[in-house]
C-alpha cells in the first residue's frame, strides 16, 4: 500500500519465477530456513467472532471513510463506507471485506487500528482469503503513528500482504519509508506454485525486531530486510497501527475491466499481534 | 455448431500408434479395471499418437495444414487453420474434429490449453473439445474466443476432469469469415494440463434462473442453458458451454417429476410440485425448474367446425394456414415468453410474463371476409389474485390501426378451458377482416401472468353477416385516358370548373365527401332527390357513354338524370342495393331527348344511402 504513490513500476510479469519456493509436502520448512528461536506472546487479537452483519468492535478498530484525496493519493476508485453491504462480520469466524460494482462506481472498506491500537516490534500476522480479478487490490498493512505529526512516509509503512487481482497467485511484502517510498520502495514478491491465494486461507506475517523485519507466508521467509540494507533512514523504531483493505483499481494494480467479477471479497479470519517475551 | 455430416468427414490418419508408457511400476493389488492412457498431449511439434481429423460438412475441407514456419516459441510446427472467404466454393468455414479411437484418460486434468495468434484480430466461432464424431457425451465449447496477431496461451477449463476418464474428442473448432473475409490462425502445444491457477467454478442450469412451471402429466421439458464459469489465472472468467452429461439432475419429488441424464424433465403425477435441480462433481448448479403439476391434462374441447367453414391459425384439429410466428418476441416493451408444450400430441401455446403477444401471418394474409368470429380456446393456470382484463386486437393490412374486443375474466374462470367465441361484430373499429395478418393479446390489468391457448381459428357460423353499411374499398381507379373523358366528380380526372355538387333545389338529401384509403367519395344521406350543377353547358355529343361507380347498402330505388336546358331530362335506373361497387356505362342514347350539346345539370333521385364515384362522359 503506498500512502502517496507515483508508480513507476513497470510491469514484469514472469518475474516472479526467479524467486521460486518450492513447498515440499513432508518437509518442515524450519529446514531449509534456519531461524532464530523465538517465544511470541499474544498482546492482542481480532477473532471476527462476533454475528453475521456485525461491525468490526469499535474499541478495536476505526473506519476511513470517502475516497480521501486523490483517490487515497493512488487513483484508486472505490468509495469507502461503513456499510455492513461492505464490512461485516459473516457469522461464521470471518471479517468480510466486500467491494461492490454499481456501474461504473465502486463501494468498499477500510478499517484501521489507529488511536486505538499500536506497537512497536513483534509479530503481525492475519490468516485471510484474498479477492480477485483484474483491479481487486487487497492489502494487510501497517502505517508508523507518528503519521499525524511527521506525515508519510516520514513515518514508515509496512506492507504485510499486497496483491494484485489479474495475479491472484503473487503477493507482495514492501516497506515505504523516507528515500524509499512510492514507486521505489522495498519490496518483494512471492507466488505460489501451481496455486492462488484466493483459493484458501494463508497466514501473512511480519516478525520485526531492532535490527530487521522478516515477512512470512504461511510461515516461510520470503523477505528480509536488515537495518543497514534500508536506501534511506530506518524509521521503524516507533508504534505502528494496523490497517486492512480493499481498493479497487489506482495506480498500483491497474483499473478493473468489464470482466472483473464482482463483488469481491477479502476474507479475514483473524489477526493477531504478539510480542516477544522474554 | 454446425452439422456434422458423416458423409463428409475425412479421415486422416496421423502419425504412428505410440508405445504408451506408464511412468510407474504398479502393485498388482494396485490394479483396478483397466485404465486408458492418459496422454495429455494432442499437438506439440506433431501430432500425439493415435489422433484422427475429420472435416466438418460444409467446411473446406483443406482448411486444416501442418505449418513449419509459422510456429510458437520456434518450435517444429503448428496448426494452421485457413479460413475461406464468403462464397468460396470449397465450403463456407474451417471447421474440425480431431479425436482418437482408443479413448484416453484425461481424468487427471483439469483444462485445455493452447497458444495461439491469428493474422488479424478476429473471434473465433466456436473451439472446444469433447467432439468425438459420435455421441460426443462431455462436450465443452468456447464461443467467440478473442484472438489477435500476438501469440498468447489459452485455458478451456474441464468442468469436472473426473468424467473424461474414456474420452475420444480431443479439440474441434469451427470458424467462418470474419465479415465475409477469410484469414489465418495457428494453434500450438495443444494439449490437457492440470493447472493449480484456475479457481472458482461455477455451474448454470436454465442460464442460472429459477423458472415455474405449471404443467401436467405427461408433459416433457429439456432443462437447457448449461454453462460453466471458471476463473482464470488472469482473474478473469472464462465462460463455457456444456453438455447435459456432466450434469447430475435430481428431482425432489419423483412421484410429480423426474428428471433423466439428457436433462429431459417428464412430469409424473399430481398435484404438486418438485424441483429439478442440478449438481457438477460436488457443486450445486446455478438455477433450477419448479414443475407445478396441476395433475392429469384437461385438453381443451375439441373443435366441432366444419373444417370448410375454418381458417385455423393453431390447431391439432385443423389444417392450418401459414403463420410467421406465434410470439413476435416485440421489443422493447413485450415481457412475454413462450413455454409452449405438448401432451400426447396436444399442441398447446403456453405464454408467460404475459403483457402482450403477437400472432403473425403475413404471408399470405387472411381474407376473413367471409367469416363471422374468431375463437379460440384459453386456459389460465394459475388462480387469479382478481378479475383479468383480457384484450384481443386484430391487425388488417392497409387499415389505421387496430381492432379490438376486451373482456374481463373472473377470478373462478382460472385454472379450466375458457371458450373465446367471439363474433367480428364485436370488435370495434374491424372495418375491414380481408387482409388480416396479426392477432394480439393484451393483458390491460397486472392480474393475468400466464395462460395456455389451443384451437386459435376463424369461422363461419352460416348465418351471412350483415353487408357493411359503408364501402370498405374505394371504386374501381378508372383507365379511359383523360382525353377521352368529360369528367364530372373522380380524382382521376380534372373536374368541369366551378361545377355545385350541392345545389339548394329544396332537397332533403344531406351530401357530403368521404375518404375511403384516400379516395374522395361522394355521400348521399336520406336521399330523396339530388342535383349536380355544372360549371358550365356542356357539349358531350362526341361522347358515348356516361360513367357512374355506385354503392349502396339499403337503397331500394336510385334513377339518375341528364338534364339540358328547357328543362329536358330523363331518367335512368340503377340497380340497388349492391354487393359492393358496381360500375355501369350508361350509352348516352338512353337519355334521349335530351341536348347532348347543351348538357346543364345531373341529378338522382331514390332513397336510402348511396355512395357515388367517378361521374363522367367517355367515348
Amino acid at each position: 500500500m503506498k500512502m502517496k504513490a507515483k508508480n513507476t513500476y513497470r510491469y514484469f510479469r514472469f518475474f516472479v519465477v526467479l524467486i521460486i519456493f518450492v513447498q515440499l509436502s513432508g518437509c518442515k520448512t524450519d529446514d531449509f530456513q534456519k531461524l532464530d528461536e523465538r517465544n511470541w506472546e499474544l498482546v492482542w487479537s481480532d477473532e471476527f467472532n462476533d454475528a453475521a452483519g456485525r461491525f468490526p468492535d469499535e474499541a478495536k478498530w476505526t473506519f476511513d471513510l470517502g475516497t480521501g484525496d486523490n483517490g487515497w493519493g493512488n487513483a484508486e476508485l472505490q468509495s469507502y463506507t461503513k456499510n455492513s453491504q461492505n464490512v461485516s462480520m459473516d457469522g461464521k469466524g470471518n471479517l468480510v471485506i466486500t467491494a461492490l460494482r454499481n456501474d461504473n462506481s465502486f463501494t468498499s472498506a477500510r478499517i484501521k487500528t489507529q488511536g486505538k491500537f499500536s506497537q512497536q516490534y513483534g509479530r503481525f500476522e492475519a490468516r485471510l482469503i484474498t479477492p480477485y480479478g483484474p483491479g481487486m487490490w487487497p492489502a494487510f498493512w501497517m502505517l508508523g503513528e507518528s503519521i499525524e505529526t511527521v506525515g508519510w512516509p516520514q513515518c514508515g509503512e509496512i506492507d504485510i500482504m499486497e496483491l494484485r487481482g489479474q495475479e491472484p497467485e503473487i503477493i507482495n511484502g514492501t516497506l515505504h519509508g523516507p528515500g524509499y517510498s512510492g514507486g521505489n520502495p522495498i519490496t518483494k514478491h512471492y507466488g505460489l506454485t501451481n496455486n492462488r491465494f484466493d483459493n484458501d486461507y494463508h497466514i501473512f506475517a511480519i516478525e520485526w525486531d531492532a535490527d530487521k523485519i522478516d515477512f512470512f507466508v504461511d510461515d516461510f521467509v520470503y523477505q528480509r530486510v536488515k537495518r543497514e540494507d534500508v536506501p534511506g533512514e530506518w524509521v521503524y523504531d516507533a508504534p505502528f497501527f494496523l490497517l486492512f483493505n480493499l481498493a479497487v483499481g489506482g495506480n498500483y494494480v491497474g483499473f478493473p475491466t468489464p470482466e472483473t467479477p464482482f463483488p469481491q471479497q477479502l476474507i479475514i479470519d483473524y489477526v493477531r499481534v504478539y510480542r516477544e517475551a522474554n | 455448431m454446425k452439422k456434422i455430416s458423416h458423409n463428409h468427414i475425412k479421415y486422416f490418419a496421423l502419425g504412428l500408434v505410440a508405445l504408451l508408457l506408464v511412468s510407474c511400476e504398479r502393485d498388482l493389488e494396485d490394479l483396478s479395471p483397466a485404465r486408458y492412457p492418459s496422454n495429455p498431449d494432442i499437438f506439440i511439434d506433431g501430432f500425439s499418437a493415435g489422433l484422427n481429423y475429420a472435416a466438418f460438412g460444409g467446411s473446406v475441407p483443406t482448411a486444416f495444414d501442418v505449418d513449419q514456419d509459422v510456429t510458437y516459441d520456434g518450435t517444429a510446427a503448428s496448426m494452421k487453420f485457413e479460413v475461406p472467404d464468403a462464397g468460396d466454393p470449397r465450403g463456407a468455414y474451417a471447421g474440425g474434429a480431431y479425436f482418437t479411437e482408443t479413448p484416453r484418460d484425461l481424468s487427471a486434468y483439469n483444462a485445455l490449453t493452447f497458444w495461439a495468434k491469428a493474422s488479424q484480430s478476429a473471434n473465433i466461432d466456436v473451439l472446444g473439445f469433447g467432439n468425438d464424431m459420435g455421441e460426443s457425451g462431455f462436450q465443452v465449447t468456447v464461443l467467440g474466443m478473442p484472438v489477435n496477431t500476438n501469440w498468447k496461451k489459452y485455458i478451456i477449463p474441464v468442468p469436472d476432469p473426473s468424467r473424461l476418464s474414456a474420452e475420444q474428442g480431443m479439440f474441434f473448432y469451427s470458424e467462418g469469415p470474419e465479415n465475409d473475409k477469410g484469414y489465418t490462425f495457428w494453434i500450438d502445444e495443444l494439449k490437457f494440463e492440470n493447472l493449480g491457477t484456475i479457481a472458482h467454478p461455477t455451474f448454470k442450469i436454465l442460464n442460472g434462473e429459477t423458472k415455474t412451471e405449471t404443467s401436467f402429466v405427461g408433459v416433457t421439458k429439456t432443462i437447457d442453458g448449461m454453462r460453466a464459469s471458471f476463473n482464470l489465472p488472469t482473474g478473469v472468467d472464462q465462460e463455457v458451454i456444456l453438455s447435459p452429461a456432466y450434469f447430475n439432475f435430481q428431482s425432489s419429488d419423483a412421484s410429480i417429476a423426474t428428471v433423466n441424464e439428457e436433462g429431459v424433465v417428464t412430469v409424473t403425477g399430481g398435484p404438486g410440485s418438485a424441483e429439478i435441480s442440478a449438481t457438477v462433481g460436488d457443486v450445486e448448479a446455478d438455477g433450477e425448474l419448479i414443475v407445478q403439476s396441476v395433475g392429469e391434462f384437461e385438453a381443451a374441447p375439441v373443435p366441432d367446425k366444419d373444417p370448410a367453414d375454418v381458417i385455423s391459425l393453431f390447431s391439432d384439429a385443423y389444417e392450418n394456414v401459414p403463420v410467421d410466428y406465434y410470439n413476435g418476441y416485440w421489443e422493447p416493451y413485450q415481457t412475454t415468453l413462450s413455454a409452449d408444450f405438448e401432451v400426447d400430441g396436444d399442441h398447446i401455446l403456453h405464454y408467460t410474463n404475459f403483457n402482450f403477444v403477437g400472432v403473425q401471418f403475413s404471408s399470405p394474409t387472411i381474407d376473413a371476409s367471409e367469416m363471422s368470429h374468431l375463437y379460440f380456446d384459453l386456459y389460465i393456470p394459475n388462480t387469479l389474485p382478481g378479475d383479468a382484463q383480457f384484450k384481443i386486437e386484430l391487425v388488417n393490412e392497409g387499415t389505421e390501426g387496430s381492432a379490438s374486443y376486451s373482456r374481463t375474466i373472473s377470478v373462478s374462470q382460472s385454472q379450466q378451458w375458457i371458450s373465446m367465441d367471439i363474433s367480428f361484430d364485436d370488435f370495434t373499429g374491424l372495418t375491414d377482416r380481408s387482409r388480416l395478418y396479426q392477432l394480439i393479446f393484451v393483458s390491460e390489468n397486472p392480474n393475468m401472468t400466464s395462460f395456455y391457448a389451443d384451437n386459435i381459428f376463424f369461422y363461419n357460423n352460416g348465418i351471412a353477416p350483415p353487408p357493411p353499411s359503408e364501402p370498405n374499398t374505394p371504386a374501381p381507379v378508372p383507365t379511359v385516358a383523360a382525353a377521352d373523358v368529360v369528367s364530372v366528380f373522380s380524382d382521376s380526372y380534372s373536374a368541369i370548373a366551378g361545377t355545385d355538387l350541392n345545389p339548394s333545389w329544396g332537397q332533403a338529401t344531406v351530401v357530403t365527401q368521404i375518404q375511403i384509403e384516400g379516395n374522395n367519395t361522394l355521400k348521399y344521406s336520406g336521399l330523396n332527390y339530388q342535383g349536380i350543377q355544372l360549371g358550365s353547358s356542356q357539349n358531350v355529343s362526341a361522347m358515348t357513354h356516361l360513367h357512374l361507380d355506385f354503392w349502396s347498402a339499403n337503397s331500394t330505388s336510385v334513377m339518375v338524370f341528364l338534364i339540358s336546358p328547357g328543362p329536358v331530362e330523363t331518367s335512368y335506373t340503377l340497380t340497388v342495393p349492391t354487393t359492393g361497387w358496381s360500375s355501369l356505362d350508361i350509352p348516352l342514347s338512353e337519355f334521349a331527348p335530351v341536348d347532348m350539346g347543351d348538357v346543364i345539370q345531373l341529378k338522382f333521385e331514390g332513397n336510402g344511402d348511396i355512395y357515388l364515384d367517378n361521374i363522367y362522359f367517355h367515348k
